[in-house]
Parts: structure tokens; sequence; C-alpha cells
């Protein structure tokens, strides 16, 4: 079926092919827009059918559907998209990546897979297309974790970043106020627990949220001396946030700590949690979804601003406390047999119209030019401004080729739970030092 | 590689054993393997020679990406006898093989003495619901146990809670090490047990009764006739239920790593399965997950040998 | 008296073991019935009373669930009834002839079933990558026999040994040709080891789904257990959806009871036949 129309759109969409065909040749115009027609139409490439890999569904199917329609009207080929569900990530790009019969031909990667497969030379090098697509006005952050050097291999897909969720009425019971620095955050939650009226949801093993604790107090996961990576959970910084996580867990948290992150999505629901009910949680800005009053007739959470709030999570001395991003990167793989359809795609991803409609829908666009409708797009009082507040200074997990295998083995989850059980921060520290430094660099 | 061709292959205890025939040159019988050996090449001839040579080269996610993978002999054999963490899974893998296959066999013969024993129409109840068990896809099994043990709306905390004193609501039987093992045990066994039962009451079926009530007459306690008596006859298909078990218990893989993906993730988690797995497949060190493979498989045949060589002797003797 | 008492113990006790072991069976059809607002209290409710069919309804919305269905039929099917014919075919060489190599074969197939299949993924997505058979019914079905093979002609082989000759060999006499002997004799013979043994062939290619997810990468060409997977584990943000997955498992199952049921009476035979003659 996708065949038959091949046909009849490859003719009609001449005009268009001669963009992809012009900005192949890395010279393209920063017009991104595809109505480019009249410009040499002279080596233009066929219609060629191409396959988009979208990982998980976090991408909404009208998105999707406009990309088909999109790219069978700039290229005349068909595009194929195949969601992979997260879980099969790795191993479907492991696979298929490196087959040029096989691969697709652009991919979405997790962000903290995306220096992983970057270094190893799965992606094209896209340098040369950089400032067309987007340029510095993309989520800079993203950039590095696909870049080596000063070459760009995988650019920013969407963003997402982490807030506290709270209760209104269960601060407003404790007579407890928003916190404005970290410390005051632990306090205003110990108040709540010693009340018996609610407690931070921050689970054991949540380390993407716990992370910003070091982040605050200035220290990271590993930093790079020019040839190596080194972690360096065992700095002063990133063990006086770490003991300052441990306080806050120990004397004011009401989750437990082998608990992941999947009830931090509903922890602060009516009737939730058994016991002492959580008053704030923190979680990616999407989870709004989840968050709310049960509805009955819909079956679903709806976000009730009456009770519901959110706020950044303050940082040391006030201001916001920088917090990990999550979200991820996309690419042409470098088996690619059609770079110049992968290339048509990538710009028409890049493209104005479909920055806004990914801002429109909740996900933070790759480029931040768009970020007001991001902002604006944000049903639930003002979740994504502070989302986007919040990615301004978010951080990623290391961009060093061994990363992806170290989220494998759960070694930060596991370090972040001893710490949750009262261990010693500072040799709990070193232990997983030494574990990631076995694997980060590959 | 030795040839029985010579050897007499009647056993005074098996009467009712065809002649074999032993024409010398016969072709016949390499005919008929003839299907089943291209299979196996076809199948697994260039995945296992791949594994063997790959078990002695750095082949990483760079290899995978198109660089030379260099031949560095043992070197995997080598790093991962001297690491802690395989030597302290693959116990972990024998010790929880052990476990499962033991309760397997008990539960499973216990059933199948039970089911000789009881009337008819709650023998068949029984054999209902063991089909059931048994028919459930993997996926599903651990699926519905997934939801039976789920911390917040599962029916199992919500039973255990109805204990006075006793409050499991909230609890993750995944998050425990032991727990998380102990959940995967039972499940394995709950599926595992009707091939094991089913199996066991065939093989007593071939009891006779008039062998039992001489027995009894001659006064054997219930016991002696199952020592004596009994398990005699049904050796034959405990040692290759056994064998079975210890070979699908050691390499167990599908349970666990679905466990995994519902809960907890991470080496503390681990069997020899998902080690392998996570290593290859998630971590991207081919050389060394096929080095390791290599040696699960010399573990297995390690730990099966007595009842692989009890099975050879018995399979030449028939 | 007393064994009357003993006998009725006995059938309480199984009758006791027999709920236990349908529970988790029950409790998935139960739950498969529950509307999200229902399952998600915390009492659980025990009996689907008031319950309907939107769960399956939802499951059966998008047409994965039946491509899926379809892929798995066909692959199973394609699977089942060569590794019959090949174990039937290599058991008789092993149950019947004494030939030079006939050890090695045997301790071969045994093993083969101690190799871990984890670390041969890569190898086997090359190899299909090279063939081009990717995300196609055949590549999966080379291999998942390959997988097969090897149990189904060890256990088949007990069936062909505990087969006497001479039937066939008379029913030659009768004028009879070798294979008009086989059909009429032999087979029948067979039959119960024949479905004892598809059914671990059917069920070890039915639950496959860790090689599935690598070489089936299409959507449209996942297997049932890739399909109940995803679905269970698409989760709706660490929210899931009980009724529906169990509505999901439900279908998943229904083909292997139907199949069941189908072979039940044959396969306690073939147990009986097989087993004993190890």
């Amino acid at each position: 079926m996708k065949k038959t129309m091949l046909g009849v759109t490859a003719f009609a969409a001449a005009g268009a092919i001669a963009l992809a065909g012009c900005s192949s040749t890395g010279e393209g115009s920063t017009d991104t827009t595809p109505t480019a027609a009249g410009s040499e139409p002279a080596a233009a490439p066929a219609a060629e059918d191409i396959t988009l890999w979208l990982a998980g569904t976090d991408t909404p199917d009208a998105l999707i559907e406009y990309l088909k329609t999109e790219y069978a009207e700039v290229n005349g080929g068909a595009l194929t998209v195949e969601q992979i569900g997260w879980g099969d990530l790795i191993s479907s790009l492991t696979t298929a990546l490196p087959d040029s019969e096989n691969t697709p031909d652009v991919v979405e990667v997790g962000n903290t897979q995306a220096a992983t497969f970057t270094t190893v030379g799965a992606f094209m090098d896209l340098t040369d297309h950089y400032e067309e697509l987007g340029g510095d006005s993309l989520l800079q952050g993203f950039v590095e974790a696909g870049s080596i050097g000063d070459s760009v291999y995988a650019l920013p897909y969407y963003f997402g970043s982490r807030a506290v969720f709270y209760r209104k009425d269960i601060y407003d019971a404790a007579g407890v106020s928003v916190p404005t620095t970290l410390a005051e955050y632990t306090e205003a939650n110990k108040t709540m627990l010693d009340e018996g009226v609610g407690g931070a949801y921050l689970a054991g093993r949540d380390w993407r949220s716990g992370i910003s604790w070091i982040f605050a107090n200035g220290g990271d996961i590993a930093e790079y001396d020019g040839s190596e990576w080194h972690a360096a959970l065992d700095s002063p910084e990133a063990i006086a946030g770490m003991e300052q996580w441990q306080e806050l867990f120990t004397t004011a948290n009401v989750a437990k700590a082998t608990d992941d992150d999947t009830t931090t999505y509903s922890a602060i629901n009516d009737e939730f949690l058994p016991g002492t009910p959580a008053s704030s949680t923190m979680a990616p800005s999407w989870a709004t979804w989840t968050l709310g009053d049960f509805d009955e007739e819909s079956e679903a959470y709806v976000w009730n601003p009456e009770t519901f709030g959110v706020y950044a999570l303050p940082g040391v001395d006030g201001g916001v406390a920088p917090v990990f991003a999550g979200g991820s990167n996309i690419g042409i793989s470098a088996a690619t047999q059609h770079p110049d359809g992968a290339m048509a795609l990538m710009e028409i991803i890049f493209a104005d119209e479909y920055q806004q409609m990914l801002a429109e829908n909740g996900m933070g666009p790759a480029n931040l030019d768009f970020a007001d409708a991001y902002i604006g797009a944000g049903s639930f009082e003002g979740v994504n401004e502070i989302a986007y507040e919040a990615a301004a200074n978010a951080k990623l997990t290391p961009a060093a080729a061994g990363w992806a295998s170290i989220e494998e083995a759960g070694i930060m989850e596991d370090y972040f739970q001893a710490v949750a059980e009262g261990g010693d921060v500072a040799s709990l520290a070193v232990e997983a030092n030494a574990k990631i430094d076995q694997l980060i660099n590959g | 590689m030795t040839t029985t061709m010579t050897a007499p292959a009647s056993s005074p205890a098996r009467v009712e054993q065809p002649p074999r025939r032993r024409r010398r040159g016969q072709k016949l019988p390499y005919i008929l393997l003839i299907p089943a050996i291209v299979t196996l090449l076809i199948g697994l001839g260039y995945p296992v020679t791949w594994q063997i040579l790959n078990s002695f080269k750095e082949y990483g996610l760079k290899q995978q990406f198109g660089q030379p993978a260099e031949f560095v002999g043992f070197d995997n054999y080598i790093a991962l006898f001297t690491d802690a963490v395989f030597w302290q899974i693959a116990l972990r893998s024998v010790a929880f093989m052990a476990a499962t296959a033991a309760v397997t066999m008990v539960i499973g013969i216990a059933f199948a003495l039970l089911m000789k024993v009881i009337p008819t129409w709650s023998r068949i109840v029984l054999q209902v619901a063991m089909l059931l068990a048994w028919a459930m896809p993997i996926v599903a099994q651990m699926t519905v146990a997934n939801w039976l043990i789920d911390d917040r709306n599962g029916v199992l905390n919500y039973v255990l809670s109805l204990i006075p004193g006793v409050d499991y609501i909230g609890h993750d039987w995944l998050r425990d090490p032991l727990s998380f093992f102990g959940v995967a045990l039972v499940i394995i066994t709950w599926a595992s047990v009707p091939f094991v039962a089913f199996s066991v009451y065939a093989g007593l079926t071939q009891v006779s009764e008039e062998v039992l009530e001489a027995g009894q007459l001659d006064g054997a306690s219930p016991f002696q006739m199952l020592r004596l008596i009994i398990m005699p006859i049904i050796r034959p298909v405990l040692v290759i239920l056994i064998l079975l078990q210890l070979i699908w218990d050691l390499r167990v893989f599908a349970q666990i790593q679905l466990l995994q993906d519902f809960g907890a993730a991470g080496e503390r988690y681990d069997l020899l399965g998902t080690y392998i797995y996570g290593l290859g497949i998630g971590q991207g060190q081919f050389g060394a997950a096929a080095a390791a493979a290599m040696v699960v498989m010399i573990l297995t045949l390690a730990v099966s040998w007595g009842y692989v060589r009890r099975l050879l002797k018995e399979d030449e003797e028939s | 008296m007393k064994r009357t008492v003993f006998r009725g113990a006995g059938a309480a006790l199984a009758l006791v073991l027999a709920l236990v072991w349908a529970f988790p069976v029950y409790w998935m059809v139960n739950s498969s019935f529950l509307t999200p607002a229902t399952i998600s209290k915390l009492e659980p409710t025990w009996v689907p009373f008031g319950g309907n069919l939107s769960n399956y309804r939802a499951v059966l919305a998008d047409n994965a669930f039946t491509s899926a269905l379809g892929m798995s039929l066909v692959v199973t099917a394609i699977c089942l009834v060569l590794c019959l014919v090949y174990a039937l075919l290599a058991s008789f060489a092993i149950g019947r002839f004494r030939f030079k190599g006939r050890k090695s074969f045997v301790l071969a197939i045994i093993v083969v079933q101690m190799l871990p299949a984890e670390a041969m993924f890569i190898a086997q997505y090359k190899m299909l990558a090279g063939a081009n058979l990717l995300n196609s019914v055949i590549g999966v079905s080379v291999i998942y026999l390959a997988m097969v093979v090897p149990f189904t002609t060890w256990m088949l082989r007990g069936f062909v040994a505990g087969i006497p000759v001479d039937l066939e060999e008379a029913a030659m006499i009768d004028g009879c040709t070798r294979m008009g002997a086989f059909r009429r004799v032999t087979f029948p013979l067979l039959a119960p080891g024949l479905v004892a043994s598809g059914v671990f062939a059917f069920l070890q290619v039915w639950n496959e789904f860790a090689l599935a997810s690598i070489i089936l990468t299409e959507s449209q060409k996942a297997t049932l257990p890739l399909w109940l997977r995803d679905f269970a584990q698409s989760s709706n943000l660490g929210v899931t959806e009980w009724g529906e997955v169990m509505a999901g498992s439900v279908l998943v199952a229904i083909p292997v009871i139907v199949f069941f049921m189908i072979v039940q009476g044959r396969m306690a035979q073939g147990l009986v036949g097989g087993a004993v003659k190890g």
C-alpha cells in the first residue's frame, strides 16, 4: 500500500526533493521550511522509504502522523515509524544500528544513552547541518551528550524536567510554607512528619531525583580529565549532598529505601499510600497526568489546583537546585543507506512547526526558541514554566561511553538505596566510585 | 566416539526390549539423522562458532560498530574468573537451582503419591488445576504473579494483612534479593510441579497392585514400601526429571528477566542467565558474555554430569 | 474403615491443593472483568459481579493483539510440525539402531540444551540479517527449531524404543510396504509420545520472547509473549491498568489451554509410555 502511494507522490514532490538534495551537500540554507521549490532540481535523489525508531510511546500519535504526511510530501517516500519499548531499546539499537541492511535511518535514544552510542560511532556526523537545524538555540546539555569535541552527532529531541509536586492542604494543615532552601525542605517535611500529617516521598532507589542534592551542593557523578572519566561521588561536595539527602530520608520521609521511581508518579494522590500520606513527591514534569483527584467518570486522576501545587526544588542557598534532565536525543544512523531521506526527516523534526507541536504537547522542545509555547502549554498552573526554569540549569549524566553499562548494572540505584538505609556515606561513596570507574570509560 | 555395536544390548530386567538391528554399514540411521543435524547446524552452527571465537576476542560495542576485534587469548575468561561478582552469581544460581529443583521434585512426587491414593473425582479436580497452571504461558504467569504480589493492590498483601498484628500493605516482595528469589522459586515451582507430578504419577501406574499388596502382607511400613518397592520402579523417571529440573533451573532466564522488568534490577537480583544477557545485550561486552556463556555450559555439565552419565549408561543398556 | 477416612482426608487435601494451584489462574480471569475503579480499591474484589468486558474491548481495540496471535500461531505451527518430523526421524535412528557416532549424537543433544542462549542473540541476529530473514516467520522458526529439536528427539527416543519391531515386521509380512507398516502399526503406537513431546516443543516456542524481541523489531511482527510483555510494561507512567493487563494475559493463555484440552487425553498416555522407558 505504501508502495503504490510512492509513485504518485514522488512526482508531486519533485520540488521538495530538491531541498533534500541541497541539504545533503551541507550547503543548505537556514530556511528549513520545505517550500524551497525551484532551487536547482538537478541531481535530485529518488524518493526514499525510510524508518524512524522512536523510544517508547512518548511521542503522541498526532505528531507521528504529522511526520509521516510531511515526509511523504517533502521526499515522496514513505516513512515507517516503529516505537521500540524503552526496555528493548538498547538491545535493538546494538543489533540494528551497525547493520546497514536493517538499520533504522533516524533513531531516538534516551539522553543518557546518547553518549554511549555517539562514542562508538553509531551516528552520522551532523556538524555541517547543526546551524540549519537550530544551532545554539538547541538545548546545549543535550547537544553535548551527542557530541565528540566540536563534532555533533545526535541532537536533542525533547526534554523533561523535575519538580516538587505537593499537597497544599497538608502544607496548610501543618502550617508550613513552600521552602526556599534545600535545608528548609528537610525542615518543612520534618515538621509535617512529626505532626503525623505527611512527609516527603523520596524513593530510596530513585537516584534521578536524589542526584539533585549532589548537584545542589556542587558535586557531580563523574568528571572528565581530558582523556578519561573519573567517578566523583567521593568529593566533599557530593558527600555533603548525600548526607543532606540521607538526613531528609531518615527524618522527614515516608517512602522506603527500597522504593523506586514508579510510585513517585502517584504518591501524593488521596489514599495512595498506607499510613502517613506523602505531602510532596519529586517527579518528572509529565507526572501531572497521573496526579490529582480520582475522577470516577473518566477513571483517571484529574489535577486539582485547589489542593495540588508544584514548585521547583530549592537550592542550598535559595534559588533553584539543578535537577536531572530527562528526555532524549535523535540522530541519523551512520549505517543508513538513505542519508538524504533521513536528513529530510531531521529537517522536518527541527522545523518550527514540529517544534511548536512538541511544545504544545507538553514535551520540552529541543529548540528553546519555542520555550514560550511550552510554558504556555502547561495546563497545570505553571508546571512547564517550572520545568523550563529547572531545565535551564539541568544536568545530564556523564557523556561517557560506559554510562549505559552503569545504568544497566543499577549501580546508582544501589548506592542511593544503601545511603537511604542509613549507611556511612563516605565509605559507600568510595565503593560506588570504584564500581563506576570500572565501567565508565567503556 | 565409542561404538556400542559389540555390546550386548539385552538386559534381563526388560524382557519387552526390541531386538536391535546392528547390521554393519547401515546407512539408514545416518539418513534419518540428516534433518535434525541440518536443523542444528543452521540454527546453532554459526551462533555457537561465533560465540566460541568471540569468547577469545575483545568484542565490545566499538567492535560491534565496526572496529576490528582483536584476539586476546584467555583474557575474557581470566577477567571472569577473577571477578567476585561472577562467582557470587554463579553460587547464587547453583543454590537457586538446587532449592528450586529439590522443592519441585518433593512436591511433585508428593502430589503423584497423593493422586494414587485419592478417589478418582478428586484426582481429576487436582489434575485439571495443575493442567491450568502448566498451560499458563511464562509471560502471563509472571504478569499475573506480579499482580498477585503488587505492593498496593495485590491480593497476597491484603490476605496477609488480615492476620491480626500484621501489616503487609505496601510491602514490596521484589526488593529484598532473598525475597525476590523466593518469589521466583514459588512461581517456577508452581509452574513445574504439574509436569513432575504427571510424570511420576504415570510412573506409579506401572507399580502393580499385587506387588504392593504382597508388600503389605509382609508387614512393610508405608515408608519401606515407598523406598523399597516404589522408588526402584520409578527411578528411571526420577533420574530424567531431576536432570531436566537441574538444566532448566540453572539456565532459568525468562522468569528472572521478567521479574526484574517488573521491579528490581541490578546484579543483586541476577542469576547466570540474566547476568550473561546484561553483560552482552545490556552492557555491550559481547566477548565477556560469550566467555561467561561457555563457562556456564561447562558448569551445567559439571553439576549434572552424574545424571548425564547414568542416562547415557542406561541408554546404552536399553 | 480406616482406609475410607484416609482417602477422604486425601481427597480434601487434593481439593485444597487444587484451589491453591488454580488460584492464580482464577485471579487472572476475575481481574480481567473488573473496572479500573474497582480494581484500584485496597480491598480485593473476589468475584467479578458487576464486571464487564471493557478490558477485553480495550485490549482488542488496536489490532496488535490479533497480528501477534497470527504470528505466534504460524511460527508455533511450523516449528511444531517440522520439529516432530525431524525429531521422530532422529529418534528412530538412535532408538532403533546402533551405529558409529550414536553416542556422540546423544551426548550432543543433551549438551546443546545446556548452552545458555542469551549470549548467542547477537550472532543469531547477524546470521538472520545476513540472510535477510529478520522480521520473518522463517528466520525466527529456523532458530526456534534448533532450540526444540534436541529435547524432542531425546523424549521421543524412549517411545520409539518401546515399540516392538516385531509388530512392524509382521505387518510387512502381511503385505504392507515399509511406509504402510509404519503408518498403520507404528504411528498409532507413537501418537501419545508425539503428543507428549509436542507439548514441550509447543510451550517452548510459544513462550520465547527474549530472542524475539531482538530479531522481530517491527511491531506488526511481534509474537504474543512480546506483545503481552510490552503491553504490561507500557503502563501509563507507573500506573498499571491491571484489568487490561489481566485481560491480555487471559487472551495469551487461551490458545495454550485450548491446545492442552485437545491433546490432554493422549498426553497422559504419552507420559506413561515415555517416562517409564526413560
